[in-house]
């Protein structure tokens, strides 16, 4: 296991003490005095009309404090980030398994689950459509007033039909992807307590924690100011905490019984009611010259978007947007459909469309480069994208060598050769490698603000605030390291706040791998300002000239002085008569060019593995993953590296295990018994990452996220090499052992003797 | 494991509640509780020891990991009547005063992210290493297995029981 840049000597997150003695409290840990808990009723159908709703017998029960449903809501019965379509209590119609129809409060879980059973609901059931296809039926029935088309996304260029005339070899294929859960290891919930001004404190895990303040306010009908988010920390997210889930029946709960409200879902409740990647087919047509110039590349999506909106309408403009990748392809045309069904709802999710355009753009190249009989690597870098190239829908982006960058490594690997023997006689082994372009931050059109505040707490620490949460993604980390950095105190001078919309600035969203970029940039409009506040301060203080101090470990240095600073920040803070606060807010830097969604800042991302699949049992083993990241440097070593791993194992699930199958729009598998994602035994011990932390000259744009970029390439990577090792193309994730069985037979790969 | 199912005979008054003894942590807990209920529950609602986890709850994911009489267990799948008279040992008892060797792996090597499935993650990791000081691969994905983390990757984790090999 090798990772080229070191940890910091003695560097530990700041989390991280209390994590390893399991002292945390999560918010699905706290307990308040006069706590009931909340459990919600939903739908037992995918789709039904509700005849009529008793919840007389549920109310009557000793014990509970309140039965809701869409009677008692004073707001607006409505959530959705984007579009606000979702009932967070239905009216007279489910559409959906997760939907909910009723929740109440009690006194304890177990007389909770009871007053469900005794909610009566009398339901009319209509056809399901469970699939895209079915939706886009002409007699399909309207899932929304609107119809069944959630969105639709295009971006041409060229002329697809002229080029493929000209094109020697085309490949026309069509991908399907599975839906993946998230599977967080803490499911949604938290504690939402009354407070005395008729408000309320919401302590229940969000990836920002200001939109659902808005959201809530709507719901509600209560003024944002009386409502106050704690969204941090959380048992992970990777997107799927994004959308609201069990704040709005708290909050009801909630304010119906003045008492505080705990829901917590079990892992059964997660699966069904919780948000998931998006299934998507895609089907590509991809011509190339006989040189291996690709000419035409035509792309059609559908993505099932399941009930309701969430985030699906920019799920689908990203995989739009990244259609062509980090290539050059004069002639292209890409169609993107992202379709309303009673299955479980999609929304975000770590990659974000990204993976699934990946793995279908990626397979074309790969199938060419074995048509064309040109290596994999060649043929990209026949195709690649150079420093000033347009973004992949023709908008102007940050110059980027990353592309370049990242095949070069993948490219040195590849030539190290196998790291491996083969062991078995009923084994083979092969070897792929991918790469891939990821757009950091909302995109253009977007609400994409960014902020934060430097001061000097009262007890002489230096307090940096954002509105963003910690997932496990290691913001805190990132935070502490880079101001120890740029200001040059040390971690113990340092006071991170977020995670509380009383207590933060607005920072956007702690999504769509912007983290660590806003936290960058925000520090660098306000690190010379603070000092200069500082310096200003205790040079006047001191009787010193202000360039002759600067700041240090534990407080003001005089430049001659070596051996302990001038003023410390304790006594900073108590001469000075101000916390010296500076406060700065701007937007994600975004592309001049009006496309809708179109990114401008990159990261790249490539892997080569080595796989072995099984010709008895038709399994599929990766053997090692090396991964090559170029997202600017790295701020947080152990972060980074944790990012890309997990990120990585994440998507080998995806390409080996992972579906939250659903069959007549239920979901199949409801626990982990039957979700089946990596444990260790899945996992190679040979994984690398090497980080190229190399800019453009003059980049201003610092460090990129790397959320996500781990994700992507791996999936394909792994396709490429199964068909190394046995001469099939696998079109169809999770990779079914039965089919790599039936080809094995085909191919009569095995020798029974 | 070795111990008998029930360390006496089990008792329960009018309210269907039994007194359940047992040490947690070093110290002895005596509640009234349903025989039925959960040591997980038990652990995060009546004792407020919060650092076991619950995740799946049906023992497949070892976030509630815990040692029974030294032994390794899931706290989900273990009932009042179970645990009566036994010895439970959770994450808040291991480096009580000072982290342990363990804990200072995962720190360093970056064992954890979100740190939900840490608590358990450590003691299935100290529950190998007292077994196997020097487990190969196979021993440590063996020893593991019963234990999911969603965010790592188990890089980090692998990466901490292997420095704690070479220390040995």
């Amino acid at each position: 296991m090798e990772f080229n840049v070191a940890e910091k000597e003695g560097r530990v997150r700041p989390d991280g003490h209390s994590k390893v003695t399991g002292t945390l409290k999560y918010l699905t840990d706290l307990t308040f005095p006069n706590m009931l808990y909340g459990k919600v009723l939903r739908s037992p159908h995918p789709h039904a009309k509700i005849l009529s709703i008793h919840t007389e017998k549920a109310a009557q029960m000793a014990g509970v404090e309140a039965v809701i449903t869409y009677k008692d809501l004073p707001g607006m019965n409505r959530f959705g980030i984007v579009i606000p379509d979702q009932p967070v209590l239905c009216e007279d119609r489910v559409r959906y398994v997760g939907d909910a129809v009723a929740a109440v409060a009690a006194v304890s879980v177990e007389i909770a689950e009871e007053a469900l059973k005794r909610i009566e609901v009398v339901y009319e059931e209509y056809p399901i459509i469970d699939s895209p296809e079915k939706a886009l039926h002409p007699d399909a029935p309207k899932l929304h007033p609107s119809g069944n088309i959630l969105h639709r996304a295009t971006y041409k260029n060229g002329n697809v039909k002229k080029a493929f005339e000209q094109c020697q070899f085309i490949v026309e294929e069509t991908y399907e992807l599975p839906r993946q859960m998230h599977a967080y290891l803490e499911t949604e919930g938290g504690v939402i307590v009354p407070e005395k001004d008729g408000g309320i404190t919401v302590y229940a895990g969000t990836q920002h924690g200001f939109k659902d303040r808005f959201q809530l306010s709507r719901i509600l009908g209560m003024p944002e100011s009386m409502i106050r988010i704690i969204s941090s920390p959380m048992g992970g997210s990777f997107g799927g905490k994004d959308e609201l889930n069990i704040q709005p029946y708290g909050a009801l709960l909630a304010l119906a019984t003045g008492c505080p409200v705990k829901i917590h879902n079990t892992r059964p409740e997660s699966v069904r009611a919780g948000l998931k990647r998006h299934p998507m087919k895609i089907t590509m047509k991809t011509g190339v010259d006989e040189a291996g110039k690709i000419l035409a590349h035509q792309v059609c999506i559908i993505a099932d978007t399941g009930a309701y909106a969430t985030l699906g309408p920019a799920v689908l403009d990203f995989s739009v947007e990244h259609a062509a990748g980090p290539y050059i392809i004069p002639n292209i045309e890409t169609e993107g459909l992202s379709v309303y069904t009673n299955n479980g709802v999609a929304g975000e999710f770590r990659g974000f469309g990204g993976n699934q355009i990946t793995f279908a753009l990626e397979g074309q190249i790969d199938r060419l480069s074995d048509l064309l009989q040109i290596n994999p690597i060649e043929l990209r870098k026949k195709n690649l994208r150079k420093v000033d190239d347009l973004g992949p829908v023709g908008q102007r982006i940050a110059p980027t060598d990353g592309a370049a960058h990242v095949l070069a490594g993948i490219e040195k690997l590849v030539g190290e050769g196998s790291k491996h023997k083969y062991d078995a006689k009923w084994k083979r082994r092969g070897t792929g490698i991918a790469i891939a372009m990821h757009g950091g931050g909302l995109g253009f059109g977007r609400l994409d603000s960014a902020g934060g505040r430097l001061s000097l707490s009262k007890d002489g620490k230096i307090e940096i605030s954002f509105g963003f949460e910690e997932c496990g993604q290691g913001l805190l980390a990132v935070i502490e390291n880079l101001v120890v950095e740029e200001l040059g105190c040390s971690t113990e001078d340092v006071e991170i706040v977020i995670g509380d919309t009383a207590l933060v600035p607005a920072s956007g969203s702690s999504t769509a791998s912007r983290g660590t970029s806003m936290v960058w940039q925000a520090l660098q409009r306000m690190k010379q300002p603070f000092k200069k506040k500082l310096i200003e301060r205790a040079a006047k203080l001191l009787d010193y000239e202000e360039e002759d101090l600067t700041l240090g470990p534990s407080g003001v240095w005089h430049v001659n002085k070596t051996d302990a600073p001038c003023m410390t920040y304790q006594e900073c803070a108590s001469l000075f008569n101000d916390s010296c606060t500076v406060l700065t807010s701007f937007h994600f830097p975004t592309t001049p060019d009006a496309v809708n969604g179109g990114h401008f800042l990159y990261a790249f991302g490539g892997v080569k593995v080595e796989v072995e699949v099984d010709l008895l049992t038709g399994k599929v083993k990766v053997a090692s993953i090396d991964h090559v990241i170029s997202a600017g440097p790295v701020v947080s070593p152990n972060g980074y590296r944790g990012q890309i791993e997990g990120g990585g194992v994440m998507s080998l699930g995806y390409a080996l295990l992972e579906e939250a199958k659903m069959v007549n729009a239920n979901y199949v598998a409801e626990n982990f018994d039957s979700y089946l994602m990596p444990n260790i035994v899945d996992v190679p011990f040979e994984t690398n990452v090497y980080a190229i932390e190399e800019l453009v000259e003059g980049d201003a744009y610092g460090p990129r996220g790397v959320g996500e970029i781990g994700t992507i390439s791996i999936t394909p990577a792994i396709i490429k090499a199964v068909h190394d090792a046995m001469g099939h193309w696998v079109k169809k994730l999770p990779i079914s052992p039965e089919e790599i069985l039936e080809n094995v037979e085909l191919k009569g790969m095995l020798e029974w003797t | 494991m070795k111990h008998k199912l029930l360390e006496g005979p089990l008792v329960v008054n009018e309210q269907q509640l039994m007194f359940l003894k047992m040490t947690v942590n070093g110290k002895v807990v005596e509640i009234q509780v349903s025989p039925t209920e959960k040591l997980v529950n038990i652990l995060r609602d009546n004792l407020q020891l919060t650092g076991t986890k619950i995740s799946c709850a049906i023992g497949r994911c070892g976030a509630c990991s815990i040692f029974i009489n030294g032994e390794l267990a899931n706290a989900c799948l273990l009932m009042a009547y179970q645990v009566n008279g036994k010895e439970i040992t959770t994450i808040e008892h291991v480096g009580d005063k000072t982290i342990d060797e363990v804990q200072e792996a995962f720190l360093k090597e970056g064992g954890f992210q979100c740190g939900y499935c840490t608590s358990g993650m450590i003691l299935a990791v100290k529950s190998l290493l007292v077994k196997n000081p020097n487990p190969t691969q196979s021993d440590i994905k063996e020893g593991l297995s019963g234990n999911l983390c969603r965010c790592t990757g188990y890089g980090g984790i692998i990466r901490a029981v292997q420095s704690l090999i070479k220390q040995n």
